[in-house]
């Protein structure tokens, strides 16, 4: 939990540090531990000897493709379902995520309302369960039902409402507790761009007032504009984590981007040539290219000017956070799905 | 708690915003009301008078004595055509036509067999008229009894004379003491314990299926399992719905109190003649020691089976599955109906004392038996004591598979796995 009140003698800081190794081996800043959780499913194992930390204030990328086990890790971080080892410590105690549900704000990747109820008893009733008290339930669903223009519809039956109205109540019923901890699993799946757009700005403007943030996603490049740390799991286990720029620096190699007039298709004796590219993926569009150890990019451009072809891009850059996940894991588990991954992805 | 409370009041309140809610309770008091008032206004209908001829081939007085006898406060008039027995078919298809042309409803064959054997024939348009065939059939049978009489020299008169209708009256011993309430009563009171017990624990466990289903079709169900213990959510939706029964039940429990009571206002309201009992419907009195027994046994008998639909809810994906599985809970709920008769008849039996001990039918199958007859204190404590101690069993149960249940979606769940959810 956050310092203990103002009573404390100057040494606070001193008594604090020594206390915590008697409860938390890991750091305090850390809003979520994992230590070594894993989650076993008759015939398979949906989480393995997984552990992380998501520092204070963090926006943190949980990563993977479908069935990595990422809702699992989520589901087990809410206390919905319990992991058969390993340890999970929320805002630096033993407490459940039910326990502290008015502390959290959790959008699950199975999202669902009441669609019989009106939208402004619904509000009110979802941040009771999570313990906010009645009057100030009902002052916050009046603010933010207005803030996401819903003013009109706030009497009327979910059912009455279009599909992007019902993800904006839904997500108005993560946040209007005022969370200092956001848990969204797969937030922007299903969202049309307007809302989504709207929530980014929404789940930002939170973070900047100092909550942290927890999403997952399979998406690399949402992650990559919105996270500053992440973990990439992979069939339950956890292939990296830490800061993304860190990341970037540690195991991006050299990239290029090209395109050219007529295609990828018109590169292939360029990309062949090994003392210049170890290798590269083609898309339809573009090449995205590793170059090989002390190549010079500038040979690559002259090589590929060699071949007559008009160059329309050519961008030096670090690996993207997808290129570095493909490497690391291979392409088919990159792409795995959740087949063997059942019950829940 | 104060997480359960919230629970109970969504619930409570969206149920009884609900409009079938608003339906249902309107509709019970109107039922009700129309128990008493249909069967007066019946009675007192003037009836649309019936039109038939009697085809008289006996050769005598027979066909005008059936005549004179519907001529008093009957609706059915009637006149008389004497033929001979070969051309009875004749003037059959003639008067066929006429009740083809609806200036006759029917005619009435009488022959000699009808004294001598009882047999005659109608035919006619309004057969399917209870009624009118009961009339018809009484005069006849009136006929043929004063002409059978006169043949050996009887005067009908001396044997109306000796008939005398015999009236035995019922009444209930309980606890060693003669009651003021009949036999009839007593019957009437347990089969009405037994309507509303069925009817209710059914009712309301079905709903509570039907909200644990909502929940888990919507998906709302793993936003609240984020803040909210399976046994909070469990426990606010069994007693939100409950209280939804009661808030019903008493305010048709008051309506039928205010319309027995102003039974001559309503009557009057509709029109229908005000008699001095109230109608066909004779209230038995009840006692409130037999209130407050029938109120016991729904609440448990409801939070028992409410439990286990809601164990069934948590196992289905869908509301046609949830049906489906219910039917074994329903079964046990069956039960004791079918063998309501056995329990009347005999409510000390060996088999009305078994099942008012088993708890699945006891909380149907005793207040029954104590609308009916006198329970031996020990017998009471015991059926009590035995349906509440599986009542906690049970929800421990439900508890257990709920948990485990609202978050699996796919195949149901065998015995097996069942025994897992229950471990786990």
């Amino acid at each position: 939990m956050a310092p203990p009140p103002v009573w404390l003698p100057v040494c606070s800081a001193n008594w604090l540090i020594d206390l915590s190794h008697l409860w938390a081996p890991m750091s305090l800043d850390g809003i979520i531990e994992l230590q070594g959780i894993t989650k076993r499913y008759a015939g398979h194992i949906a989480v393995r000897d997984l552990s992380l930390v998501v520092p204070r204030g963090a926006v943190y990328g949980l990563l993977g493709p479908n069935g990595a086990g990422k809702t699992t890790t989520i589901r087990m971080i809410m206390n919905i379902i319990v992991p058969d080892q390993g340890r999970i410590r929320l805002f630096g105690s033993q407490g459940s995520g039910r326990d502290l549900s008015h502390l959290i704000g959790y959008l699950p990747e199975e999202r669902g309302l009441y669609r019989k109820m009106r939208v402004f008893d619904l509000l009110v009733f979802l941040a009771e369960t999570k313990g906010v008290p009645r009057r100030s339930a009902k002052e916050q669903a009046d603010r933010w039902i207005g803030r996401l223009g819903l003013t009109d519809w706030a009497s009327k039956p979910v059912n009455d409402l279009s599909k992007g109205m019902q993800q904006k109540v839904q997500f108005m019923a993560t946040i209007l507790h005022e969370p200092e901890l956001l848990i969204l699993d797969e937030p922007f799946s299903g969202f049309d761009p307007v809302n989504t757009q709207r929530m980014k700005d929404v789940v930002v403007e939170l973070a900047q007032r100092g909550a942290t943030v927890l999403f997952s996603t399979h998406i690399m490049e949402q992650a990559e504009k919105l996270c500053d740390s992440v973990c990439i799991i992979s069939r339950g286990r956890k292939v990296l984590d830490g800061r993304v720029s860190e990341i970037r620096r540690e195991h991006g190699a050299r990239n290029v981007i090209l395109s050219v007039d007529g295609g990828a298709a018109a590169l292939p004796s360029v990309l062949a040539d090994r003392s210049l590219v170890t290798r590269a993926d083609q898309y339809p569009q573009y090449a995205e290219i590793e170059l090989a150890p002390g190549a010079d990019p500038q040979r690559l451009l002259e090589a590929v000017m060699r071949q007559g072809l008009t160059v329309r891009r050519f961008e030096v850059g670090e690996a993207s956070l997808h290129k570095i996940f493909v490497d690391l894991v291979g392409p088919d588990a990159a792409t795995a799905r959740a087949e063997e991954a059942l019950p829940d992805a | 708690m104060r997480k359960i409370w919230v629970v109970i009041r969504r619930e409570f309140v969206e149920k009884v915003r609900n409009k079938w809610f608003i339906i249902s309770t309107v509709l019970g008091p109107v039922l009700m009301a129309s128990f008493i008032v249909v069967p007066i206004l019946m009675a007192g209908r003037g009836a649309t008078e019936r039109h038939v001829r009697i085809v008289d081939a006996s050769g005598g007085d027979f066909g005008r004595e059936l005549a004179g006898l519907l001529g008093g406060p009957v609706p059915v008039r009637a006149d008389v055509v004497d033929v001979d027995l070969p051309n009875i078919e004749i003037v059959a298809d003639s008067l066929t036509a006429l009740v083809g042309e609806k200036t006759l409803d029917g005619y009435l064959i009488v022959t000699d067999a009808t004294v001598s054997d009882g047999t005659a024939e109608y035919r006619g348009s309004n057969v399917s008229s209870q009624a009118d065939m009961r009339i018809l059939q009484q005069v006849l049978s009136e006929a043929v009894l004063t002409t059978r009489l006169a043949r050996v020299g009887v005067d009908r008169s001396v044997v109306a004379a000796a008939q005398i209708p015999v009236r035995m009256r019922t009444v209930s011993i309980r606890g060693g003491e003669v009651t003021d309430s009949s036999g009839e009563a007593a019957f009437i009171l347990a089969y009405a314990v037994w309507m509303l017990l069925y009817i209710t624990i059914l009712l309301y466990g079905v709903q509570v299926m039907g909200a644990v289903v909502e929940e888990k079709t919507s998906r709302i169900i793993e936003v609240l399992v984020s803040s909210l213990r399976p046994f909070q959510l469990l426990a606010g939706k069994i007693v939100g719905v409950g209280a939804v029964g009661l808030f019903q039940l008493s305010i048709w429990g008051l309506s039928a109190w205010w319309l027995y009571r102003r039974r001559a206002f309503v009557l009057e309201l509709v029109g229908a003649p005000v008699t001095g009992s109230g109608g066909s419907l004779g209230f038995p009195e009840v006692a409130i020691g037999t209130v407050a027994i029938v109120l016991a046994y729904f609440l448990l008998g409801y939070f028992l089976y409410a439990a286990m639909f809601a164990a069934v809810a948590a196992m289905s994906n869908s509301e046609a599955e949830a049906r489906q599985a219910q039917i074994p809970v329903v079964m046990l709920l069956v039960l004791p109906t079918i063998l309501m008769v056995g329990i009347l008849q005999e409510p000390d039996g060996t088999m009305a004392v078994a099942l008012s001990l088993i708890p699945f039918c006891s909380p149907i199958a005793m207040p029954v038996r104590w609308a009916a007859v006198t329970v031996p204190p020990v017998e009471m404590a015991a059926s009590l004591a035995i349906l509440a101690v599986t009542l906690v069993l049970v929800i421990w149960l439900a508890a257990r598979i709920y948990r485990v249940g609202i978050l699996m979606y796919g195949k149901r769940p065998g015995p097996r796995e069942l025994v897992r959810w229950i471990r786990a």
